[in-house]
């Protein structure tokens, strides 16, 4: 049936080989070692802010207001808690400022929280881009979780225009926010990219998201103080010193004079930064392969 | 045109994928045993996941200059077997070897289509490797290439059909790959867009580069490939000059309505 194509075709797979070497191709489906990967990775770093950026825009692209929502969300929010424990309820759960308390706690754990459940999706989420174009899939997940950043941003804007009205004075320590936003990207990066494996080699750990997330929302101390709430007990050093806790403490060492600047919060903010970092960018790249499968 | 080295090699290839949302073994017969068939029904709902195996088998060596065209019915796996070549799908078994960059344009390869025409092709080109000011000095050229005017200003779901071909097409002829691969991507657009891409093709060929053409048109086939590749069920059914395959194969979509009138 088949009529002569211009070359003989290999028999068996180590004569395809040969033919491979000798005209100098590679096997399409080589993963590069994890050192070139995170050198690709860069060389990519404006294809992932770009992502980044119209992923970011896109989400406010639909109302005529657009972009300014950006700001308007997280004030809004910020206002309405300014009006229930400023105005309505006086509690203050042994903590004095309690509006800034909780709004930094709910900014900062919303963005967590999104970051990490966008992570997952952006595999799955992706197979068009996947399928269309060759490029180091981890830029998926790092892209949106670059996009959160972008989101976080105005909010934080947000923060310290709103603090001093609640009686925070303006302080060096701000200074250091930006600091703290990069280990934070590190950390949701990260675990972004632990999700997203997690997500494509089974989908049904979708469904696990949204009550991991529940439940950190109550273990990390976004509405409480846990050091109120659980005392010194090595269960209360567990609760404090997890990832989502140290980064909301850290943010609020940084923001409320009431907080003291924890240096061990520095060291733990730093640590989890690079294990999450390294572990979910190492998992992620030994699957690089198999995200086209959807 | 004569025909140089190797650039692609393929040995045995064989594509899996999975799909969800059907239901549970959808692609098998059904059961002949009646408890089985009931215990079937009640769980299809649970695990609903189904492989495909939608590339069976299919070896083939491409050479420089070349231009193969890939034909066969719906289904068939034409799609799938070319993004397994491009390393954009994992392969089950067997190898593929190529060189360099490859490219595919594809009927869906609309990056973002809640984005501005401007914005894809800014990620179209970043995506492919370019720095931000290669993009920057290809943009003016790739607008101008797709024809569409003050629409590249608006979101990509806006565009026609049509449209939205000629500026992927555009994104992806910004740079000059090893092996392009284009499926469909030419059926939608008018006359002068075939001409232009026709024209694209040849000058990749020229450059010592390897283009693979999916298509159900035989015409483009014939008049732009030097070699086709029929494919049915996963596997190559024959291999060889268009002409003769073509013939080939409208032969066997005649039979086929034929039988199936004749039922």
């Amino acid at each position: 049936m088949t009529s002569g194509p211009a070359a003989a075709e290999p028999t068996d797979a180590a004569a395809a080989e040969a033919l491979a070497r000798q005209y100098g191709l590679s096997r399409v489906d080589l993963v590069p070692t994890f050192r070139a990967y995170v050198r690709e990775l860069w060389t990519r770093r404006a294809f992932i802010s770009e992502l980044a950026v119209a992923n970011a825009y896109s989400r406010n692209q639909n109302n005529y207001l657009g972009q300014l929502w950006a700001t308007l969300n997280p004030l809004m929010l910020a206002g309405s808690y300014f009006l229930i424990f400023g105005l309505l309820l006086k509690t203050d759960r042994g903590v004095d400022n309690f509006i800034g308390f909780l709004t930094i706690g709910i900014f900062m754990f919303s963005f967590i929280a999104a970051s990490v459940t966008a992570g997952a999706k952006s595999i799955t989420g992706n197979q068009n881009l996947i399928r269309a174009l060759r490029f180091p899939r981890a830029s998926l997940p790092i892209a949106v979780t670059m996009a959160e950043i972008l989101t976080l941003l105005p909010a934080l804007g947000v923060l310290m225009v709103l603090l001093p009205l609640t009686g925070e004075p303006i302080r060096v320590d701000w200074l250091l926010i930006p600091v703290a936003v990069v280990l934070l990207f590190a950390f949701c990066a990260g675990a972004g990219m632990l999700a997203a494996r997690l997500v494509s080699a089974s989908r049904d750990m979708l469904n696990l998201i949204p009550v991991t997330v529940r439940l950190l929302r109550y273990v990390s101390g976004v509405f409480f103080s846990i050091e109120a709430y659980a005392g010194h007990g090595w269960i209360s050093a567990v609760l404090q010193y997890q990832p989502v806790s140290v980064y909301l403490n850290l943010m609020r060492g940084l923001l409320l004079v009431e907080d003291e600047q924890n240096p061990l919060l520095w060291v733990f903010g730093a640590v989890w930064a690079v294990v999450f970092l390294v572990a979910g960018s190492l998992l992620f790249w030994r699957a690089e392969q198999h995200y086209g499968r959807g | 045109m004569a025909v140089g080295d190797p650039s692609v090699v393929a040995h045995d290839v064989h594509v899996r994928y999975r799909t969800y949302g059907g239901k549970r073994n959808a692609l098998r017969p059904p059961e002949e045993n009646a408890l089985n068939r009931v215990l079937g029904r009640a769980t299809s709902h649970v695990g609903a996941v189904n492989e495909v195996h939608a590339v069976r088998g299919i070896s083939f060596v491409a050479h420089e200059g070349d231009s193969v065209g890939v034909i066969g019915r719906n289904g068939s796996g034409k799609s799938t077997l070319l993004r397994a070549v491009a390393g954009l799908v994992p392969i089950a078994s067997g190898q593929v070897y190529a060189r360099g960059n490859i490219a595919l344009l594809g009927v869906n390869a609309a990056l973002m289509s809640s984005l501005t025409g401007a914005r894809n092709v800014m990620l179209g080109c970043l995506a492919q490797g370019m720095t931000r000011r290669e993009a920057r000095e290809a943009y003016d050229g790739i607008v101008d290439l797709a024809g569409i005017g003050d629409f590249v200003n608006l979101p990509m779901k806006t565009y026609s059909s049509g449209m939205a071909a000629r500026l992927r097409f555009a994104i992806s002829s910004a740079t000059t790959p090893d092996v392009l691969v284009i499926d469909e991507a030419l059926a939608t657009g008018d006359a002068e867009f075939r001409e232009r891409s026709a024209e694209r093709v040849q000058e990749i060929r020229e450059e010592a580069g390897t283009v693979f053409i999916v298509s159900h048109s035989l015409s483009s086939v014939t008049s732009m490939c030097n070699r086709a590749i029929w494919v049915e069920e996963g596997a190559v059914r024959a291999d060889g000059d268009p002409k003769e395959i073509g013939a080939m194969y409208t032969e066997f979509v005649a039979q086929r309505r034929k039988d199936k009138g004749g039922r």
